[in-house]
């Protein structure tokens, strides 16, 4: 047990130390990710000018506002980049190897660097996530009752778990299509308009608005900042956090079948 | 004239310091360690029209560095330096038109297609007259015997097929200087030696400059009059190949062939007894002890045969190398005045 | 001794591309597929945003039909920086990792020129087909609508082309000038967010920055990094000639000219300085 903890902490620290070499990317990029929500909130402005600040579907533009924001913080757990690919490059050149004979299978091994990458990532975003959140707390109500709190929580960590193991098992396919890019756009596109990050999913004429109420891609974005507003509430609530768990239980035994039954094909091959 | 001159040609490069451990890392994010790397120290070189220069040295010595120098892809740090009239790193598109370089550790074919295309591509950027474009084309696959080869994507050659391709494009303009940077590793010993007696057939045929960098002995002793023997960024010598074990090998390899074969007892004092194959045996001798060891030997023992040798070219190399590489500082002024 | 044929050499590029695309048809196909997917998403999203309101702000005039001739605008614009120069300033990165650049500085042909047009995604010319039966159909619609009917005159169409092909040269200017800072920063993998969020501003009508916070940004991205020149100039000379605030008047139109003018002209400098500073992978 002891010695599992050791190989995990190495891991950890060696994932740390790799993000932190990288420094100049790292502030400049926490910044940057502000800027495409500064033009969103322009173009709702205009928008809500126009039909004379009432409310849109239930969101005033003091909603809208705030839930870009909040996308942010939904999408700084949830988002993997280059996870997939990374994989799938792995896969492609053999390295893959390494984890066969290694005490710690890949998915863990990534779920953990991913971790540590996440870490490090909060502790240098925190800075520029509060001033942002305080420069605009106009537009938010105060803070939200302690159980929507927890329940936020709980949506941002599970929508971590989620995006991990959703684009871990997307990766994993890399053991059977060579080339997994074409699927890695398609998913991009559908999480980037169906995650919720460009407009909240209520704006979604029937019967989209359901279907995607069913998707695992709504928790990427969407439900955080629909709990926080307090958008999504009682039996609302309770329903979509077991769906989130739901989806993630069977995100991560897809992904540990997938990687079995990769390897075992692999092994299949002689190597 | 000279082709090539270089005067005090210095390369220093920055390097970031990265310390080990968690803690350090998080500190390098606000403020860094660096360190300055002497990668070429004031070389000054002179090369003329036709020769076939070698630099020789261990990894990380200053050849490549002193390459690119020469083909302007760096600035200098200091020192000057003229090819051909030009200096390299000005850029002239005139003096890119006249030198090619070739990287053995690097292409610049393109992957996914047929080399021929990227020779074409070639045609076009150096504007060489089809008809030219076509002769050097058929004598260059001709002496290559890669004219089959023309139309497979260059992702499926082998390693020694795409030297070879490698080496086409860049004579394809004819360069008067050619810069050849390891242009043999990684390959085995039959590809090496194909490229090197076409490197050897086209400079003699040509009477193109050639300098060529490498860590292998045997390139260099099949094409090069000269050698430079470069460490830690500093000439260490210029000269013929013969010259190098003169100044750098203190000891001879003497072998005596006894005369019975009863091996003889105290042959250490004179020097290292490297091999015992009665009734021959080896010693290795310094230099100035050799005389004065035969007649100690010669007048105690029955000898049959004497046989007096410079040890091998590739040992004397690798023992300066090795030299180098531990730190020891290499003074070949004081090994021949020992 | 004559110069290198630039025109010849950037044929050989184009057909070496398309060879290149042509051994992996397959891909090629998906490619043209899911972009212009992505496409038909961007027009879902705003048909859902016309759904709630008439226009892009109150008295914009940036109705429907007039931001789709705009959107369709971007979509020209982008698609031919994507076929052209994306790919290529992409690579810089890897260029210097993998030391091509050594041997795009060896070429006796400018190194930028080679550098810049050295490979063209043929796929992402689907967008711009894309964007053609957009503008196709936007322009349908205006100079055929009930109420103040567009005109389409052959010089407004002739400086369309002009101000869209200004619009091209900014965008490659600014993502030129960035591939040429990861020479400097060595590793520079949020070159391609940065240029994504810097271009973001370009992708509306700049009546929507407005306001106390919303002038100055106006102002910042017109005259200072003039993304704002790039779509916006073209799309309303064509969907709304005929507004008066902020107008299209002769001086941004001349403004469009010299913006284009000094982006090429900075971005060759920061090119050239940073090639200056450039150490060359070790090998």
């Amino acid at each position: 047990m002891y010695s599992r903890l050791a190989t995990w902490w190495t891991i950890l620290s060696i994932s740390l130390q790799e993000r932190f070499v990288y420094r100049g990317d790292f502030a400049l990029g926490t910044l940057m990710r502000f800027l495409p929500i500064v033009t969103q909130i322009f173009l709702w402005y205009a928008i809500f000018q126009t039909r004379g600040f009432e409310p849109l579907n239930g969101f005033t533009y003091q909603d809208m506002v705030a839930y870009f924001l909040l996308t942010m913080v939904g999408r700084a757990f949830s988002s993997m980049p280059g996870l997939s690919s990374q994989i799938a490059a792995q896969i492609r050149t053999g390295e893959i190897k390494k984890y066969l004979t290694q005490p710690i299978d890949l998915v863990g091994f990534f779920l953990l660097s991913r971790a540590a990458h996440k870490l490090v990532y909060y502790v240098v975003a925190i800075g520029p996530f509060a001033l942002v959140f305080f420069l605009c707390r106009s537009f938010f109500d105060g803070w939200p009752s302690a159980t929507t709190m927890l329940a936020f929580a709980a949506s941002l960590v599970m929508g971590f778990l989620l995006g991990f193991f959703l684009e871990a098992s997307m990766g994993l396919v890399g053991f059977w299509l060579l080339e997994v890019s074409s699927l890695l756009f398609i998913y991009m596109l559908f999480s980037f308009f169906l995650s919720g990050h460009m407009f909240p999913l209520d704006m979604l004429p029937e019967p989209w608005h359901t279907i995607v109420t069913y998707t695992p891609l709504q928790y990427l974005a969407y439900f955080p900042a629909a709990v926080f507003l307090e958008k999504v509430t009682g039996w609302d609530l309770v329903r979509g956090l077991a769906l989130e768990l739901a989806w993630v239980v069977f995100l991560a035994l897809l992904a540990r079948w997938l990687l079995a039954r990769g390897i075992r094909r692999y092994s299949g091959y002689g190597g | 004239m000279a082709v090539i001159e270089i005067e005090n040609l210095s390369k220093s490069y920055r390097v970031y310091q990265k310390r080990e451990g968690l803690w350090a890392s998080i500190r390098g994010l606000f403020s860094r360690q660096y360190r300055d790397v002497q990668a070429v120290k004031s070389v000054s070189l002179r090369v003329e029209k036709g020769e076939f220069v070698a630099f020789l040295g261990p990894n990380g010595a200053g050849k490549t560095t002193t390459l690119k120098l020469l083909s302007g892809i760096i600035y200098p740090s200091g020192g000057t330096a003229r090819v051909m009239g030009f200096v390299p790193w000005e850029r002239k598109i005139a003096y890119r038109r006249r030198f090619a370089l070739v990287m053995g550790q690097k292409n610049q074919l393109w992957w996914d297609l047929p080399a021929q295309e990227s020779f074409r591509l070639h045609q076009q950027i150096y504007r060489i007259e089809p008809s030219q474009f076509q002769a050097t084309l058929d004598e260059l696959t001709e002496l290559l015997d890669i004219k089959q080869l023309l139309a497979q994507p260059v992702r499926e050659l082998s390693l020694g097929e795409r030297m070879k391709m490698e080496l086409t494009a860049a004579l394809l303009h004819q360069p008067e200087v050619l810069y050849l940077d390891e242009p043999t590793i990684g390959l085995d010993v039959v590809a090496q030696h194909r490229i090197q007696q076409f490197l050897k057939h086209y400079q003699h045929q040509r009477q193109i400059t050639i300098m060529l960098s490498s860590h292998y002995m045997k390139d260099v002793a099949a094409l090069c009059q000269r050698v430079v023997i470069i460490t830690h960024g500093q000439i260490r010598y210029d000269g013929s190949l013969s010259g190098i074990i003169d100044r750098f090998s203190g000891q001879k390899l003497v072998t005596l062939t006894l005369a019975d074969e009863a091996p003889i007892a105290g042959l250490e004092r004179f020097g290292q007894v490297v091999e015992t194959q009665l009734p021959k045996v080896k010693i290795r001798i310094d230099r100035t002890q050799v005389a004065k060891a035969l007649a100690a030997i010669l007048a105690q023992h029955a000898i049959e045969d004497i046989a007096v040798e410079d040890p091998p070219l590739e040992e004397v190399i690798a023992d300066l190398f090795s030299q180098v590489q531990h730190g020891a500082p290499v003074e070949p002024e004081a090994a021949i005045a020992r | 001794m004559t110069g290198p044929s630039y025109l010849g050499v950037l044929a050989m590029f184009a057909r070496n591309s398309l060879v290149r695309d042509m051994t992996f048809r397959a891909n090629f196909l998906i490619e043209c597929v899911t972009s212009l997917t992505w496409m038909l998403m961007n027009l879902g999203f705003y048909l859902l945003i016309f759904h709630y309101t008439e226009s892009l702000g109150p008295d914009t005039g940036w109705g429907q039909d007039e931001f789709f001739a705009f959107l369709a605008t971007t979509m020209l614009v982008n698609s031919l920086v994507q076929t052209f120069f994306m790919p290529n300033c992409e690579e810089v990165n890897e260029l210097i990792r993998t030391g091509g650049l050594d041997f795009a500085l060896l070429k006796p042909i400018d190194t930028q020129f080679l550098i810049s047009l050295r490979k063209m995604e043929w796929s992402s010319l689907s967008n711009f087909a894309g964007g053609l039966c957009l503008l196709a159909y936007s322009v349908y619609q205006l100079t055929t609508g009930s109420e103040n009917p567009v005109v389409l005159t052959p010089v407004v169409a002739a400086l369309y082309v002009f101000y869209a092909g200004c619009g091209v040269a900014i965008l490659y200017s600014l993502m030129i000038a960035l591939a040429a800072t990861s020479i400097w920063l060595g590793q520079n993998r949020s070159l391609y967010d940065f240029w994504f969020y810097i271009t973001n501003f370009s992708r509306y009508p700049m009546e929507i920055y407005d306001g106390a916070w919303g002038l100055p940004l106006r102002y910042v991205c017109l005259y200072l990094v003039p993304v704002l020149v790039v779509v916006n100039v073209p799309a309303r000379l064509l969907a709304q000639p005929l507004r008066p605030e902020p107008s299209l008047g002769v001086p941004l139109a001349l403004f469009a000219v010299a913006a284009t003018a000094g982006c090429l002209l900075a971005s060759r400098l920061v090119f050239v300085q940073a090639l200056r500073s450039y150490r060359s992978a070790s090998s």
